[in-house]
């Protein structure tokens, strides 16, 4: 017997986002762009076209006749057979099409698609952590997207719509950022951009004129652009390099000392290998740019295949900075985020590429960036503590680390290892050639653990973890004190509550702490401009731990 | 040595039912006697003489070292039974569990997603329940087992009650 307790997820509606009737007059049911389905299935046309096709090239080549004796006699079948095929395939797509609608109304956002096997999915706008518009070469070529929005609600993660009109798509983006910030009612009567069930309800068909007199696109500040060279230069010296490199005069010299030239022989699939990888990262990484918008964190990249991602305010769950060994006489960095729903995409490759917040960039360009993730970074002297952060050692910067008793556990690293605490987020260091610095805003902390094991208690150290949406940030203190542990787990359950506390809804523009207004601006790398509606609650995190003590007693 | 223990102190803990060493009991001899009959097969099969393969020293020592390793884990069950534990406190929910490799987690009411009861056949004989708490994060690996039916059923309660009063978003 397995009972399942829904707990808290479907039934806190706001009041405003209670769904309306499913045939609402607020939003038509929409269709994607007729093209889609080919733009998707190019790749069975080219498939039937390749079948069909190779066998005439090969008579070519051949300088056979093109058409054989009996080709008379089997022309018919020929044709009849590659018809129906055809016939089948494009009958199929526009089927797709056709049953492949959409629907923005009542704070959700719903699609349906499937013949045979309906599928009808609706996410929550409030719940949107990220949006993004994806344009694969071809679609960009014709002029169309893909978008695709992560929604943090029961176990669906993403929905996507492919494909609209580029200006269709982001057009419908504005809109969902729209709502789904507060910025504009669900009831229609948003005085900003005087969105009524009237002006929705336009003539059904494409969207392109219905979605045109509302929402226009939030404007944007770039922030900062990855220069190709550096991108270049920062493969060139990333740690996949190294290896080869190592792997190449590995494979040289023992060639040369056996006399063997079979060891010349796995250097030609590792080089294609290699030329692959590169070339992916480059096509993904080529022209990063970072804008910021009162929608959220814009970031745009891509060569050939674009794309242009857009998270929202308080969506980011997690932060590292990381600086491999070889970047280091450069100053670079790179930064990657826990997002809810990116790290669960079934495609591992596409999931590395989005989570990624910065490729390469210098410390400014880190300091811009965390102004935006984390606009107040909750302490006097910003610069100075991610800094310290970033390159320090010992408790420079306020950073409290393993203790002097514990160094044979980390004999390089026990200086770095440490942690810091601001108001808004706590600070993870460690890693002495391999420099990690992990952000976690408080706000966003799910639960957390200490873990033990007999080495470590051994020195009487713990490690602390802090869990967070799936992800490639892993937040792990390690080797901490076990009394700053202790302290710190206390602490940081408070820190946590009450940030949940002054989070009192998903919509950002509609906080009462009006503490997620990205006030970055491009100038001032520094995230230190204090916030004039956020109060500074050291005080109010000290009598919160003093009253979970309490708490603490009380059940004892 | 004697363990220090690495949570908070000053926490009253709520143990779970000593019937779940049964649970564990049972759970320990369908992994453990099945792995050492296994093991011990060649043992016979040298001593009867049918294989020569493996020396008599390693077939002596494969299952002897399984056995052992068996037997410690059986005298510690008694003692990780023991070593769970969960406190309600205002607003989060804390469990504890291990001896040797110790983890206390601390579950905020606000983020669970929601609550699963589940209850295996041996479970089920003795009138035991295993709680789930889900949150945003796989990490949250947090599960109580061995509890009481009713105990269970009134945590689950209370968890969804409190986690519907301080619902947090992500």
């Amino acid at each position: 017997m397995t009972t399942d307790g829904q707990l808290p997820g479907a039934p806190a509606l706001p009041p405003a986002a209670v769904p309306e009737s499913y045939e609402t007059s607020d939003g038509d049911w929409l269709r994607v762009h007729p093209a889609s389905p080919f733009v998707r299935g190019w790749v069975a046309l080219a498939a039937i076209l390749f079948f069909f096709g190779r066998d005439l090239f090969e008579r070519t080549l051949q300088g056979q006749p093109v058409f054989e004796d009996g080709f008379a006699r089997r022309a018919p079948w020929l044709l009849g057979g590659g018809a129906a095929v055809l016939a089948v395939a494009v009958l199929g797509f526009v089927l797709t099409w056709y049953f492949t609608k959409y629907q923005v109304s009542g704070g959700y956002v719903r699609v349906n698609t499937g013949l045979l096997f309906r599928q009808h999915r609706q996410a929550r706008l409030d719940r949107v952590q990220a949006i993004d518009i994806v344009q694969p070469l071809l679609a960009r070529i014709f002029g169309l997207a893909e978008l695709k929005f992560e929604v943090a609600d029961a176990g669906e993660s993403a929905v996507r719509l492919a494909y609209l009109r580029i200006d269709d798509a982001r057009r419908l983006r504005a809109t969902i950022l729209a709502r789904a910030s507060g910025a504009e009612a669900d009831s229609g009567a948003g005085p900003a951009a005087g969105i009524d069930g009237a002006a929705l309800a336009g003539p059904a068909g494409l969207s392109a004129a219905s979605f045109g007199p509302y929402a226009s696109e939030a404007p944007e500040i770039q922030v900062l652009r990855v220069p190709p060279s550096r991108l270049i230069g920062s493969l060139l010296l990333s740690e996949q390099s190294f290896f080869i490199v190592v792997g190449g005069i590995v494979s040289v010299l023992l060639s040369a000392l056996t006399d063997n030239r079979a060891f010349y022989f796995y250097l030609v699939p590792a080089a294609l290998g290699l030329a692959a990888g590169y070339w992916n990262f480059f096509n993904k990484g080529y022209n990063f740019t970072a804008a910021v918008s009162p929608d959220g964190i814009r970031l745009r990249y891509g060569l050939l295949d674009t794309q242009a991602q857009t998270l929202p305010p308080g969506r980011i769950q997690a932060v590292k900075i990381a600086q491999p060994p070889l970047w280091r006489p450069f100053g670079w960095y790179r930064m990657q985020v826990n997002v809810a729903g990116y790290g669960t995409s079934g495609n591992a490759a596409e999931g590395n590429t989005r989570t990624i917040l910065l490729p390469v960039g210098k410390f400014a360009d880190v300091m811009a960036m965390l102004s935006l993730v984390l606009p107040d970074p909750g302490t006097e002297r910003p610069a100075e503590l991610f800094a310290a952060g970033l390159g320090g050692t010992g408790s420079d910067g306020g950073f409290t680390t393993t203790p002097r008793r514990a160094w044979l556990l980390a004999p390089l690293a026990w200086r770095r290892n440490g942690f810091a605490a601001t108001d808004t987020a706590l600070l993870i260091r460690s890693g002495r050639w391999w420099r990690d610095l992990v952000l976690v805003p408080h706000q966003r902390t799910q639960s957390l653990a200490i873990h033990q094991g007999p080495v470590a208690r051994l020195f009487r150290v713990a490690d602390l973890v802090l869990h967070t949406t799936a992800g490639p940030v892993a937040p792990r203190l390690t080797q901490a004190g076990l009394d700053e542990a202790r302290q710190l787990f206390d602490e940081q359950s408070a820190r946590a509550r009450l940030a949940r506390r002054r989070q009192t809804t998903e919509q950002w523009l509609r906080q009462v702490v009006p503490a997620a207004e990205p006030a970055a601006v491009p100038g001032t790398p520094v995230p230190g401009a204090p916030h004039p509606g956020t109060p500074h609650h050291g005080a109010p995190a000290r009598e919160a731990r003093t009253h979970h003590e309490q708490e603490g007693q009380q059940h004892g | 040595m004697r363990t220090e223990a690495i949570d908070p102190p000053g926490i009253a803990w709520q143990r779970v039912s000593p019937k779940y060493v049964t649970v564990q009991l049972v759970e320990w001899a369908l992994a453990n006697v099945l792995a050492v009959l296994v093991l011990s097969a060649p043992l016979v099969l040298v001593l009867l003489g049918w294989w020569r393969w493996p020396p008599l020293w390693l077939a002596v020592t494969v299952p002897a070292v399984t056995l052992l390793v068996a037997l410690w884990r059986l005298v510690l069950i008694p003692r990780q039974v023991r070593a769970i534990g969960y406190a309600e406190r205002d607003d989060d929910l804390l469990v504890r569990s291990g001896i040797f490799f110790q983890r206390t987690m601390a579950v905020p009411y606000g983020r669970m997603q929601y609550v699963d009861i589940a209850v295996g056949p041996v479970e089920r004989g003795l009138g035991l329940c295993t709680v789930k708490l889900h949150t945003a994060s796989p990490g949250t690996n947090a599960r109580i087992p061995g509890l009481p039916a009713a105990e269970g059923a009134r945590l689950r309660e209370q968890l969804a009650a409190r986690g519907e009063a301080r619902l947090a978003g992500l």
